[in-house]
């Protein structure tokens, strides 16, 4: 070796100690970081570490009602799956119903109570106790007046509605509103009119041969999608070895449409004149032999399949032919919803699709309309649904400065009304308005006071699903976990504030546990031999997550008096002019979102569209040859514009769907509820007139018309599907298709038809 | 060629040796971390000894590791577990003392944890323990250990030699431990 003189000593000494220094950090870096084991001081006894503990309860997610299982470890909810006992979902959950860990565990939610510090809606709440709170909120509601608080709270049933009614009873107030977007006002309002039914029937899709859809995206969102998806399949499988046939009649492709094996564009509106004309086939070929017969005849002679066809877009020949599949179909059922229930004819359309089912006998029969028996207790519920007429004489009473304090529960009109409405403008004419939500949406931003209410999964109620599946049937909410935050039960809020007030005589219970006790303890005495065994019947609710009674409808239910005379169906009302607005905006329920709610959960926002497979964003969906003419494609931000307001949204050029219709799924455009859900997409809901169906009061949410105009600018679409057309790839095969008359389009291996004549007709191959 | 390499090489020459040393002095470090501070013998808030109370005392195992036979998890004892004892027993000595602390500020024990399987294996122990296997054998002799320290490797390899030598159905199957 070389000599080494002192400098080069020392830099080889600094070399070798800065190597391995650095050697040994490296080690150190790539070690596996220590983790600790930490016992508790005490265990406790309602779980043993590394061992799941499953509880059942009730989903809360959407009104459906299905039953869920929750699987929790340590105390903590890790997921939630269907409860295989329940009659309504048998095992599965949609995937709203899975979200629920993301409603537990979302960080935007409201930890304890909470005053509004600034102005109204300036979202600078500070927190304080619950005493303060509550005896603030108690404060003001003794002062109101008679009829001068209005509880506005979320569709709710079972014992917790009852104390709601019981609650709104001490405080001398009759307006207790129930508000949904989506209930199915017209559905109601249709069976009451026809049969005289103040409930929903129970529509046996499970057992049916041939489904006739008008509009209902029922595998979606249309009352109870987990149990009508369960009841497809089954129906596909062959009952006696029939595979059930659906078609589907709407404007714009829904879900259930693309499942479906006729997919059938009518214009938004006109299902009714559709349904008529199929009715009145279905008589005069003689298919109907009821002693009503000649009323019928008499009822439905001028609903030709020649005048739907000019009405409706739908060929003479098509009407025929449903007819007669329909009337040999055995059994066969029809059922309304989407644009045909939400629309300023929407009960006459309904009326229209149940008179189809009385004229094939399936009423009362499998595969037909079952009608439930009363509700084991809730029923009160039902009349206190808001449609949109009550809505605006909310809005009315507010101006008018006749609302002294305004209850809001879980609900967001803020959101869900048309901007039109006026609802945002009105709350800031309410003295006093207290949220009991467990987040901060649109509506609870304008609050003063928040008391904020325990999730789903973290309180207790009960629920009777509505409209349920025949025969009675009950389960109980309870927690599943301990409460993550200084929230409480809603029932015990409600407790609290008429413990403060006063109300000890009518409303005696201390916790709404109590109060479930109490009622199941009258629903256990219905059939019960022994009174002394209630806590084990409890238990046995509690655990397997359900009870039902083998009870049905006994009496055969019949046609209203004079409901077959005034069978008619009026002309649908289009807000806007056609020359203005081109264009018929046909707004639905997201199979994510639902109606906003679950637009801040993360996993639904990253769900793909199953139509689109477009994630987190809202966009227009439109017609491949409206898109051409007007030069748009995918992407092209284009604004939509109505007689009441507009919004911005990307292009997506959409096969299924009327040419002069666009499509907008609602449930983006927040500019509250937190991280996930603000400042993403558009609410095509605030751009709506405000039309309605004076039959029902209820919102016509496809009776805009809008304009659409291109701003010239992009945007990327987030979508996980790529090309929609196939290129000569060959993914999607077809078994042959019906032959094309005038031009066609083909698209995929489903050709599109459009007659030279008025009428436009899509078959699927 | 006219250019050679030569001229630069002599010239780094010094350097070279510089480099040579340093990358040793890596490699030295390296192992000295492995061999000195392995991490498998952490020292514990208490310092609890095995050797007395498994291996003098003959506790069973599974008397404070109570999971280990249902759940995937063994558990470590919970304060009052260890109060059973030792609200009486040994009361005075230090270690002890430290221990009736904990207890009553009802404070939770934070031990290092010492066979630590990385989050994507799925090991569960009621299987194991259920099959018969002895806790020593992946533990170690345990009850000889004043300090727990690990003994076995806790790599995929000791997993798939017992596996296969014991033919386990499945046993070799990805899924079966990466789920």
């Amino acid at each position: 070796m070389a000599n080494v003189d002192r400098r080069e000593f020392l830099r080889l000494v600094g070399a070798g100690g800065v190597g391995a220094g650095a050697g040994f950090m490296l080690a150190e870096s790539i070690k596996h970081p220590v983790e600790y084991l930490i016992p508790y001081p005490v265990p406790p006894e309602e779980f043993s570490p590394g061992i799941a503990t499953w509880y059942n309860s009730v989903c809360g997610m959407c009104p459906a009602g299905c039953g869920i299982s929750v699987r929790t470890r340590e105390g903590r909810a890790k997921k939630i799956e269907g409860n295989p006992l329940h009659p309504v979902n048998q095992g599965k959950l949609c995937a709203l119903g899975h979200a629920g860990l993301q409603v537990l565990y979302n960080p935007d939610r409201l930890t304890g109570p909470m005053i509004q510090n600034g102005e109204r809606g300036a979202d600078e709440f500070v927190k304080t106790t619950w005493e303060d709170g509550l005896s603030r909120t108690a404060d003001r509601l003794a002062a109101a007046r008679q009829d001068g608080i209005y509880f506005l709270t979320q569709g709710v049933r079972g014992h917790l509605a009852n104390l709601f009614e019981l609650f709104m009873g001490e405080l001398s107030s009759d307006r207790l509103l129930h508000y949904d977007f989506a209930h199915p006002h017209a559905l109601y309002a249709a069976n009451k009119r026809l049969f005289g039914e103040h409930q929903l029937p129970y529509y046996d899709i499970r057992n049916t041969r041939y489904l006739l859809s008008f509009g209902a995206d029922y595998l979606t969102n249309w009352l109870s999608p987990v149990h009508h998806s369960l009841g497809f399949g089954h129906s596909r499988h062959g009952n006696d070895g029939v595979r059930g046939r659906f078609v589907q009649i709407e404007p714009r492709m829904s879900i259930s449409g693309a499942a479906a094996d006729e997919w059938i564009p009518a214009r938004p509106g006109t299902e009714g004149f559709l349904a008529l004309s199929v009715a009145h086939r279905i008589v005069a070929d003689g298919h109907y032999e009821g002693d009503d017969a000649g009323e019928w005849r008499k009822a439905l002679s001028a609903w030709s399949p020649g005048r739907a066809a000019s009405l409706t877009g739908v060929s003479e020949a098509t009407i025929s032919r449903l007819a007669r599949e329909f009337a040999r179909a055995d059994p066969a059922l029809a059922i309304g919803g989407g644009a045909a229930a939400n629309h300023t004819n929407g009960v006459d359309n309904l009326v229209a699709v149940s008179a189809l089912n009385y004229l094939v006998g399936n009423i009362g029969k499998p595969g037909g309309v079952v009608f439930n028996p009363e509700p084991v207790t809730g029923a009160s519920a039902i009349d206190r649904q808001a449609n949109y007429r009550t809505m605006q004489k909310l809005v009315e009473d507010a101006r008018d400065g006749k609302i002294d304090v305004l209850i809001v529960n879980n609900t967001n009109p803020a959101f869900s009304l048309p901007l039109a409405s006026g609802f945002r403008e009105a709350m800031a004419a309410i003295p006093t308005i207290v949220s009991l939500s467990s987040f901060i949406d649109e509506t609870t931003l304008m609050a003063d006071v928040l008391l904020p209410s325990h999730t789903y999964l973290e309180g207790w109620a009960d629920d009777m699903p509505e409209p349920g599946v025949g025969f009675p049937v009950g389960a109980i909410s309870q927690p599943v976990v301990a409460p993550l935050y200084n929230s409480r039960s809603t029932g015990d809020i409600v407790l609290d504030l008429s413990g403060k007030l006063g109300f000890n005589e009518a409303i005696p219970w201390t916790s709404m546990e109590d109060v479930l006790k109490d009622g199941w303890r009258r629903i256990y005495e219905r059939g019960a031999p022994e009174p002394g065994d209630f806590d084990s019947f409890w238990r046995d609710v509690l655990v397997s997550g359900v009870w039902g009674e083998n009870v049905r409808r006994g009496d055969s239910v019949t046609i209203a008096p004079g409901a077959i005379e005034g069978m008619a169906v009026s002309e649908p009302r289009l807000a806007g002019e056609s020359g203005d607005y081109p264009f018929i905006l046909h707004p639905y329920l997201s199979s994510s979102m639902y109606d906003g709610r679950g637009a801040n959960l993360p996993w639904m926002q990253e769900l793909p569209d199953p139509m689109t497979s477009i994630v987190y964003g809202t966009w227009v969906e439109m017609n491949p040859v409206t898109a051409k003419e007007m030069g748009l494609t995918d992407g092209d931000l284009v604004t939509v514009t109505s007689g009441t307001g507009s919004i911005e949204a990307p292009v997506v050029v959409f096969p299924a769907i009327m040419p002069d219709v666009v499509a907008m799924p609602i449930g983006q455009g927040h500019d509250a509820l937190g991280r996930y859900a603000r400042n993403r997409g558009a609410n095509p809901i605030e751009i709506l007139a405000p039309e309605t169906d004076s039959a029902s009061g209820n919102l016509a949410t496809s009776a805009t018309r809008v304009a659409l105009a291109p701003t010239g600018r992009r945007a990327t679409l987030v979508k996980t599907g790529g090309e929609s057309r196939q290129l000569g790839r060959g993914i999607v095969q077809s078994t042959g298709s019906r032959s094309s008359r005038g031009h066609s389009a083909k698209l995929n291996s489903i050709p599109i038809v459009v007659e030279v004549a008025e009428s436009a007709v899509v078959e699927s191959a | 060629m006219g250019v050679s390499i030569v001229p630069t090489l002599k010239v780094l020459k010094p350097a070279a040796r510089i480099v040579l040393v340093a990358l040793v002095g890596i490699a030295v470090g390296y192992f000295a971390n492995a061999a000195f501070f392995p991490g498998t013998k952490p020292e514990q808030p208490i310092a609890f000894s095995h050797r007395i109370h498994a291996g003098d005392n003959e506790i069973p195992c599974l008397y404070c590791h109570v999971q280990a036979r249902r759940s995937i998890s063994a558990g470590v004892p919970s304060v009052n577990k260890c109060m059973g004892c030792h609200a009486e027993v040994a009361a005075d000595r230090p270690q002890v003392a430290l221990l009736t602390n904990y207890w009553e500020n009802r404070e939770p024990i934070s031990w290092i944890k010492v066979h630590d399987l990385p989050d994507f294996v799925h090991f569960t122990h009621k299987r194991h323990v259920a099959a018969g296997i002895e806790c020593q054998t992946c533990h170690g002799p345990v009850e000889t250990m004043e300090v727990v320290s690990r003994e076995a490797p806790v790599k995929m390899g000791l997993c798939l030699d017992c596996h296969r030598k014991n033919e386990v159905q499945y046993g070799t199957d990805c899924w079966t431990c990466h789920k």
